[in-house]
């Protein structure tokens, strides 16, 4: 490039650098307003995407007007939209297109929003809610019992029509952590689980920051990646999911690795760690193998045996060997099929109603092969984050229940990996998932 | 964004596994991933599955909409046959075969609570013209009738209909 074309485009990319901040606030503001929109219009009651709850947003209904599918999308679709601008800006200017502050601001606004208004497009809130209510104010083991156990407590009703017969099939420590909620009534209980959710996103997001700090990367577009992600926000917040109390481990487990010298210690903490999130939600566990090959340290090693015993020792004192035996229930749910999984649509592309049981063994063998290869390439140097996303990514890819906070495990990995394809993968898959809830958007207006 | 050199060291033990082949031998946690003929090769099977799954997306979406719009002309057969402007009218679309384009829609054929009246049941067939579908046949079930089986039946109308009906 001659000296002349490299100066005159500098100035163009000064300017461009001049509008970034810009472009990055009206992104900004296009996400809160698009999230604002779904939450407003959610606490107006007979939603058809709301899950029937008590009124704990009722104070918000006289805003809004009932939230149909049409707005719904177009509002999903607005934050998108934001998303990928702020997604491109961030990591292409870093601070120069949102200072720190400003990010900071705008996750916190999102939380708030999300926090204040109805449970959002789930019932898995109200089943954790039963199954604490079944231990405490009842006096029966949620591993043997659904919540028809207690079809006479005020609960109940809230509880999804196909989880009332399923006993819970969450880690003993989860079940444990939710039992202190059951006193509160479910109204307490509801606001409990919130702030519990939104606790354990902030102390996500917190991690995400150090860990690419550790790693050399750009924090803002990190946190921006995982924080302003519409499902996050939309889905996986806004349902108030245990999966963020999960990643919050998963990622309290990378940080202590990332740190420059973690020592035996924090190795070990970290493998424990791993272990309390995997008898929360069994799936992070995942990360163990990749975290042990890549250390090959005795440690971690004795971390996670040792976290193994204390849990198993809690999880049989509080619930039988019913509560020890997290595989059985995984086992169960894994032959569920949701209409948005993969394996679903690709039984529809090649002519099949649906997946057989033949089909779940092949995905299941699918999964296998696949974290093998990146268990052979953990051990021969490869990234071993990088690798536990690329798990949890193969896990919801093949899982035949694929629900929209299922694709938000990886994120926070895969925004702190070397191999930035994981990070592309995971949007991507992200996108299929945002393009199949499209159809109501694409019938003409009556 | 660009990763820092290896900062999360502490790096593994790489001694003590001389007895393995070269080969087979565990490597230090890189700084960078190198792009060698294996990531080329994991890049290209990445970009397959993404197509297979971008593909199966799409196919599923406009499966989904023709369904929809199948739906939506079913209910507004059923209401301008049975002159009834009910919101209760439930669609089935398996019960002569999801592939056949037969669809079963069924509704009061007086005002109450759902189900709770004799119902009329119309089977749909044929494209979607002015929003609206054929009645190809029909049948009668008698009030809180849960399952639409052949026994409960009567009264059944249209050769479509031969067969479904006890005689």
């Amino acid at each position: 490039m001659s000296a002349a074309a490299a100066s005159a485009q500098l100035p163009a990319e000064k300017r461009r650098v001049r509008w970034a901040p810009a472009l990055a606030g009206l992104c900004g503001l296009l996400a809160l307003v698009a999230t604002v929109e779904v939450v407003l219009d959610g606490a107006v009651e007979h939603s058809p995407l709301i899950p029937k709850q008590p009124a704990i947003a009722g104070w918000l209904s006289g805003l809004g007007e009932r939230l149909g599918f049409r707005v719904f999308l177009i509002a999903l679709l607005v934050a998108v939209a934001a998303y990928a601008g702020l997604l491109w800006l961030t990591s292409k200017f870093g601070e120069a297109a949102l200072p720190k502050r400003f990010a900071i601001a705008l996750v916190a606004a999102l939380h708030l929003v999300v926090f204040v208004g109805p449970v959002l497009l789930s019932t898995d809130v109200f089943s954790y809610i039963a199954y604490a209510r079944m231990g405490v104010e009842h006096g029966l083991n949620p591993y043997l019992n659904g919540p028809a156990a207690i079809s006479h407590d005020p609960i109940f009703r809230f509880v999804g029509h196909d989880w009332r017969e399923t006993p819970t099939a969450y880690g003993p420590i989860y079940t444990l952590l939710s039992y202190p909620f059951a006193p509160l009534g479910v109204e307490g209980a509801i606001w409990a689980m919130k702030v519990e959710a939104v606790v354990a996103s902030a102390g996500t997001i917190w991690l995400v920051w150090r860990c690419a700090m550790a790693r050399g990367f750009e924090p803002v577009a990190a946190i921006v990646a995982v924080a302003v992600n519409p499902l996050y926000v939309i889905y996986g917040l806004g349902g108030f999911h245990n999966d963020l109390v999960m990643m919050l481990a998963m990622m309290a487990a990378v940080a202590l690795m990332l740190t420059p010298r973690p020592g035996p210690r924090r190795e070990a903490g970290a493998a424990a760690i791993v272990v309390a999130g995997a008898l929360i939600k069994a799936t992070v566990a995942v990360l163990l193998p990749f975290m042990l090959l890549a250390r090959r340290r005795v440690a971690p090693l004795l971390g996670a045996v040792g976290a193994i015993a204390l849990g198993a020792i809690i999880a049989y004192a509080a619930f039988g060997s019913h509560g020890v035996n997290i595989v059985a229930a995984l086992n169960r749910d894994a032959a569920f099929v949701s209409t948005d999984s993969f394996a679903n649509e690709i039984a529809h592309l090649f002519g099949k109603p649906g997946v057989f049981p033949v089909d779940h063994d092949l995905l299941k063998l699918a999964l296998v092969a696949i974290v093998v290869h990146l268990l052979w390439r953990t051990w021969r140097g490869y990234d071993w984050v990088a690798a536990s996303g690329w798990s949890l990514l193969a896990i919801s890819v093949t899982s035949t229940w694929l629900l929209a906070w299922y694709i938000l495990w990886p994120l926070p990995l895969a925004v702190v990996s070397r191999d930035r394809r994981l990070l592309a993968a995971t949007l991507a898959l992200q996108s299929l998932y945002v393009i199949h809830q499209l159809s109501p958007l694409l019938l003409p207006v009556k | 964004m660009s990763a820092r050199a290896d900062t999360d060291s502490a790096a593994p033990r790489e001694d003590g596994w001389d007895w393995l082949p070269p080969r087979l031998r565990p490597r230090g946690q890189r700084g960078e991933e190198r792009r060698g003929r294996l990531w080329r090769v994991e890049t290209l099977v990445l970009a397959l599955v993404f197509a297979l799954l971008a593909t199966a997306t799409i196919n599923d979406l406009v499966r989904q909409v023709h369904i929809n719009k199948r739906l939506v002309a079913d209910l507004a057969t059923w209401r301008a046959y049975t002159h009834h402007d009910y919101k209760n009218v439930g669609v089935d679309q398996q019960t002569l075969g999801v592939q056949s384009g037969r669809d079963v829609v069924c509704g009061n054929t007086e005002g109450g609570a759902p189900n709770s009246k004799t119902q009329i049941c119309l089977v749909v067939t044929g494209p979607t013209h002015g929003g609206r579908r054929t009645v190809s046949g029909g049948w009668y079930l008698p009030p809180y009738t849960e399952d639409d089986v052949k026994q409960v039946r009567y009264g059944c109308f249209g050769s479509v209909t031969m067969g479904r009906c006890p005689r």
